[in-house]
C-alpha cells in the first residue's frame, strides 16, 4: 500500500526518523529492521495486535532501550538516548499506559516532582497548568488530590506533567484502555491540539475506531516488522487491519472484531435455549469495606441463572476487583451472602469454593491466576495436582501428558507441556488459565474478569467460544468487564457497577449502549431513561 | 505430539569441565592468597601457618574425622535453609535452632529412664527430642509470619538471641541443667550424658570419631533432594514460593505450607544441635552453638538452592573451621585474623556465584 503522502507534509524535515532499527531479547526479535519518520504537527499511530512490539517501539524511543541495530536521527542528528531523562533533555515526552502519580500528593505537586530543585514554585506552576488547560482543552483543579480523581483526569494529570516541558515529540502508550468513551473522545480532541501546536504525536493503539477519527499516518507492526504504511487511514482501513492480523476481516469472530471497532457489535445472542431458569449464583447484599472503612462494593445483589452470561460492566475500579476477589474466596465479605445453587459460599476458602464448583478467571493474570516461574502443565493442573500423585510423589509424566490433551483442547502454543509458564504469549496464558477453569469437573459458575485484556484477535474470539460452549452446557457466567462491545455481544444480560454500586442493569442491546455510558460515568438509570425519554 | 515430547524432557546433563567448577576454586585461592599475605604482614611464619591448617584438616585420621563432624552441622542448617527458601522464607535462625536442639538433647539424655533403654533408643531419643526442640523454635517464627505477617528474617533472628540466652540460663541454674555445685569452682555447665546416649562412633575407634550423624546427613540430604525434586510436597513449596496468592486460589494451604517449612528448617538446626552434642562435645556449655547456626546459614545461602550445593558448602567450612582452630593453637595466627580469611573467601564464593550465573545467561 505504502501510500505517498500529501505534498505538505512530504516537504516537512523529519523530526525523529528510525532506520532499519532491529530490537532483540535474546534469540528474540522484538523489531526487525524498522523504519519510520515522525513528523511535526502530525498524528502517527502506530497499529498492531500485543506483542507486535510497539511498546518496544515507544520504549527504544525514549531511551528505555537500546536498539541492536540501524540508527535514530532526531532533527537530523544521530540520537542514542541514553535512558528516559536524556530522551526528555532532547524534547521527548510519554504518557505510559500505567499512571506514575503519587495518590495522597495534589496535582501540583505531582507535576512538580522530579521537575524542580530546590524551592518549588507552586504559584507559577498552578498558572502554567492554568495556560495548558486553556491551549489543550485539559481542565484541572491544581489542588486536588490525585486519589480524588478519575481515571481519566488522572490521565490528564499526566499528559500535562509532559506538556510542561514543552515537547516536540509527544508518546502515548495505549492512552485509551482505560478511559470511558466520552473520556476517548476528549483525548483524541487533546492530541489534535498539541499536533496543531507543531509537535509530533506518536499514538499507539490496537482500536481502528480511534485510527479513523484522528490518525495523519499508520504503521502497522506485525511480529516486529512494519507490514502496512497508510497517509490515508481512513480511507485504507481494510487494508490495515488485514495488515495487522494477517488474514481476513470477515472471517473473524463477530464479537472479537467488535471489540476491534473492526464491525458493528452484533445483537448479542443467539439461541436463548440454554438459559434454564434456575438460580446457579446468588449474591445477596453483597458489601466490602476495605481496611480504612471506604465502601468499596455496596450492596451487591444479583442471580446468575444457569446458562446465562451476565456481564457486570464499569470503569475499572469501580468494584470489579473486590467482587472477583470475594467471589473466589480470596478477600471476606463485609456483609452480604453467596449462594451456588443450594450451598453458602460464604466466607469459604478458595479450595472449598473450587469444590463446590465455582471457576474463577482472575482479572490479574500474573497475580492471582498463575505461577509464571513453574511449568505449563503444573499451571493447567494447580488446582488438581493431588490427582497426580502416588504416595507423595508427583507422576510428572501423567501431568504432562494431560496438559498436552489440555493443550491441543484449548489450542495453547507452547514448547511443550514443560515450557516455562512465562515463556508463553499473553494470549496462550490466558487460555491455559481458562482451560484450567472451564475444565473443573463439577464447574457450575464461572466468574471471567477481564478475560480478554491484552489478547490478539485470535485468542480473543478463542476465549469467547469457550466461554459460550460453557454456557450451553448450562454453566452460569459472569463476565466482568470493562470493554462494553466485548459485554454487549458475548452476554445476555448486563448489570453496570460504579462505586461499587448497581447503577442499572438492562439487557446486552447495542441499541442501549449510550444508557450502559451514561450509567458507568455514574448516571443513575432512572435519570437515564429519564433523559431517554425526554 | 512427537516432537513435543521430545522438547518436553530436558537434556540429560553431561559432566564437563565449566567455569561453574572452576571459578569457586580460582575464588577460594585467591582469597586464600591474600590471607597469607596478611599472616605474613603480621609477623606469623607463613610456612607455620600453612602447616598447621593442613594438620588440622588433613594431617590425621582425628582431623578428618572432626572435621566431617563439623560439616554435618554446617549441612544440616543449610539443608533447612535450602527448604524453607523453596517457599521463599529466610530463616536465619540456625544458631537458636541448634541451641533448643542442645538443651532438649541435653535434658532428655539425663534422665535417668532414657540411658537404660534398648536398641540405640537411648541416644535416638534425645536425638528426636532436639529435632522436636528446633521445629517447636521454627513454628513460632512460622505462626507469627501467619498471624501479623512478621517477616521471617526478623523474627528468626531474634528467637536465636532467646534460644542463645536460654542455654546459658539452662546451664548457669542448679534448677535446670547445670551439674551439682559441690565447690565454687563448679563450671557453669551440665553433667556429661551418659556414656550410652553418646553417638556410636563409626569405626568404633576414638582415634578416627567419624559418628552416625554421617549417615544419618546422607540420609537427610537424599531424602531433601527427592522432596524438592520429585514430591507434591516440593511443588508446592516452589509454588508457594514464587507467588503465594496464586498457590492460595489454587487450594494450597499458605499457612500450612510455612509452617511446615519453618518447622523443618527449624528441626534440621535443632538436630545439627543434637549431633554436635550426643556426637562430640557430650556435656552443654555455654557457647555451646559458637556460631554453628549462621555458618551453616551462609552454606545455605551460598549452595543457591542446591542440595549438593550445601554439602559442597559444609564440607568447605567444616575444614576451614578446623584448619582456623589449628592456626590458632599452633601457629598462633589471631582468632580475629582467622575468621577475617573465612569471610574473604565466602566473598570471593559469593561473588564467584554471580559471576557463574551472569555466564550462563549468556
Amino acid at each position: 500500500m505504502s501510500t505517498t503522502s500529501g505534498i505538505e507534509t512530504a516537504s516537512v524535515e523529519p523530526l525523529l526518523s528510525l532506520e532499519a532499527i532491529t530490537k532483540r531479547f535474546g534469540s528474540f526479535a522484538a523489531l526487525s529492521d524498522v523504519s519510520l519518520e515522525l513528523r511535526p504537527g502530525e498524528i502517527h499511530c502506530i497499529l498492531g495486535e500485543n506483542g507486535a512490539g510497539k511498546s518496544t517501539l515507544c520504549n527504544l524511543i525514549f531511551g528505555v532501550h537500546r536498539p541492536d541495530g540501524g540508527a535514530m536521527r532526531f532533527r537530523g542528528v544521530p540520537f542514542q538516548p541514553s535512558g528516559p531523562a536524556d530522551a526528555l533533555g532532547h524534547g521527548i515526552a510519554m504518557v505510559h499506559q500505567h499512571f506514575s502519580l503519587v495518590p495522597d500528593m495534589t496535582v501540583v505537586d505531582n507535576v512538580l516532582l522530579g521537575r524542580e530543585r530546590g524551592v518549588l514554585n507552586r504559584r507559577q506552576c498552578a498558572a502554567q497548568l492554568e495556560k495548558l488547560a486553556v491551549d489543550y482543552g485539559l481542565p484541572l483543579d491544581p489542588d486536588a488530590k490525585i486519589e480524588d480523581l478519575s481515571v481519566g483526569e488522572r490521565q490528564r494529570v499526566e499528559i500535562v506533567k509532559c506538556l510542561i516541558r514543552d515537547p516536540s515529540l509527544f508518546v502515548l502508550d495505549e492512552p485509551t484502555a482505560v478511559l470511558l468513551p466520552d473520556e476517548i473522545a476528549a483525548l483524541l480532541d487533546v492530541c489534535r491540539r498539541v499536533a496543531s501546536s507543531g509537535r509530533a504525536v506518536v499514538l499507539v493503539t490496537h482500536k481502528l475506531a480511534e485510527i479513523k477519527k484522528i490518525a495523519d499516518r499508520v504503521t502497522v507492526l506485525r511480529g516486529g516488522r512494519v507490514v502496512a504504511t497508510s497517509a490515508t487511514p481512513a480511507a485504507d482501513i481494510d487494508a490495515l487491519v488485514r495488515a495487522m492480523i494477517q488474514g481476513n476481516v470477515e472471517a473473524l469472530d463477530s464479537s472479537a472484531a467488535s471489540v476491534l471497532g473492526l464491525a458493528p457489535v452484533p445483537r448479542a445472542r443467539r439461541d436463548r435455549s440454554a438459559i434454564v431458569k434456575t438460580e446457579a449464583l446468588q449474591i445477596d447484599g453483597l458489601t466490602v469495606r476495605d481496611s480504612q472503612g471506604v465502601t468499596r462494593l455496596d450492596n451487591f445483589t444479583l442471580t446468575v441463572d444457569r446458562g446465562e452470561i451476565v456481564g457486570v460492566a464499569g470503569v475499572e475500579g469501580n468494584g470489579q476487583s473486590e467482587l472477583t476477589a470475594v467471589l473466589s474466596g480470596m478477600m471476606a465479605a463485609t456483609e452480604g451472602r453467596i449462594h451456588l445453587g443450594e450451598a453458602e459460599l460464604t466466607g469459604l476458602a478458595p479450595k472449598a469454593i473450587t469444590a463446590a464448583g465455582i471457576g474463577i478467571v482472575p482479572e490479574d493474570r500474573h497475580a492471582v491466576g498463575c505461577v509464571t516461574g513453574m511449568s505449563l502443565a503444573e499451571n493447567i493442573y494447580l488446582n488438581r495436582l493431588d490427582e497426580f500423585t502416588r504416595f507423595g510423589f508427583l507422576k510428572r509424566s501423567a501431568l504432562q501428558r494431560e496438559a498436552a490433551a489440555m493443550m491441543q483442547r484449548f489450542d495453547v502454543r507452547a514448547r511443550g507441556p514443560a515450557a516455562t509458564f512465562s515463556s508463553l504469549s499473553g494470549g496462550n496464558q490466558q487460555k491455559a488459565v481458562l482451560a484450567r477453569e472451564i475444565t473443573l469437573p463439577n464447574l457450575t459458575c464461572l466468574v471471567a474478569a477481564q478475560p480478554t485484556r491484552g489478547l490478539d484477535v485470535g485468542a480473543v474470539a478463542a476465549v469467547y467460544d469457550h466461554i459460550r460452549a460453557a454456557s450451553a452446557r448450562g454453566v452460569a457466567i459472569l463476565l466482568v468487564s470493562s470493554e462494553l462491545d466485548e459485554l454487549l455481544s458475548v452476554a445476555d444480560r448486563i448489570v453496570v457497577l460504579y462505586r461499587g454500586r448497581i447503577m442499572g442493569a438492562c439487557a446486552a442491546d447495542p441499541a442501549r449502549r449510550e444508557d450502559i455510558g451514561a450509567m458507568m460515568a455514574g448516571h443513575a438509570q432512572e435519570h437515564v431513561q429519564g433523559n431517554v425519554h425526554a | 505430539m512427537t516432537a513435543l515430547d521430545q522438547t518436553g524432557k530436558a537434556a540429560a546433563p553431561r559432566f564437563r569441565l565449566r567455569p561453574a567448577l572452576l571459578v569457586p576454586i580460582a575464588a577460594v585461592g585467591f582469597a586464600a592468597l591474600i590471607g597469607l599475605g596478611l599472616i605474613a604482614l603480621i609477623g606469623v611464619p607463613v610456612g607455620d601457618a600453612i602447616a598447621a591448617f593442613i594438620d588440622g584438616t588433613v594431617g590425621s585420621a582425628y582431623s578428618i574425622a572432626a572435621s566431617i563432624n563439623r560439616s554435618i552441622a554446617f549441612a544440616l542448617v543449610g539443608f533447612g535453609f535450602v527448604l524453607a527458601n523453596r517457599a521463599n522464607l529466610t530463616n536465619v535462625g540456625g544458631e537458636g535452632q541448634i541451641a533448643v536442639g542442645g538443651i532438649a538433647a541435653t535434658a532428655v539424655a539425663l534422665d535417668g529412664h532414657v540411658s537404660g533403654l534398648p536398641l540405640g533408643l537411648a541416644f535416638i531419643l534425645p536425638m528426636l527430642a532436639g529435632v522436636v526442640a528446633g521445629a517447636l523454635w521454627g513454628a513460632i517464627a512460622a505462626i507469627m509470619k501467619i498471624k501479623a505477617g512478621t517477616n521471617e528474617v526478623i523474627s528468626t533472628l531474634l528467637l536465636s538471641f532467646i534460644g542463645v540466652w536460654l542455654l546459658y540460663w539452662c546451664v548457669q541454674s542448679p534448677a535446670l541443667l547445670r551439674k551439682p555445685m559441690t565447690s565454687s569452682a563448679t563450671l557453669p555447665e551440665s553433667l556429661e550424658i551418659p556414656e550410652e546416649t553418646k553417638l556410636p562412633l563409626l569405626t568404633g575407634d576414638y582415634s578416627f570419631p567419624l559418628h552416625i550423624g554421617l549417615p544419618i546427613a546422607i540420609v537427610i540430604a537424599v531424602v531433601i533432594a527427592v522432596v524438592l525434586s520429585k514430591t507434591i510436597l516440593g511443588l508446592r513449596l516452589r509454588a508457594v514460593g514464587l507467588n503465594p496468592v496464586a498457590a492460595n486460589r489454587a487450594g494450597i494451604s499458605y499457612a500450612r505450607t510455612v509452617i511446615f517449612a519453618l518447622a523443618a528448617a527449624g528441626g534440621l538446626g535443632g538436630l545439627a544441635g543434637a549431633l554436635m552434642l550426643l556426637g562430640e562435645q557430650y556435656t552443654l556449655k555455654d557457647g555451646f552453638s559458637s556460631g554453628y547456626g549462621f555458618d551453616g546459614l551462609v552454606a545455605g545461602l551460598l549452595a543457591r538452592g542446591s542440595v549438593t550445593g550445601v554439602i559442597a558448602a559444609a564440607l568447605l567450612f567444616g575444614f576451614m573451621r578446623s584448619g582456623g582452630i589449628n592456626m590458632e593453637m599452633v601457629a598462633e595466627v589471631p582468632t580475629a585474623l582467622v575468621v577475617v580469611i573465612q569471610g574473604l573467601i565466602v566473598i570471593t564464593l559469593a561473588g564467584a556465584a554471580l559471576f557463574i550465573e551472569r555466564w550462563e545467561r549468556k
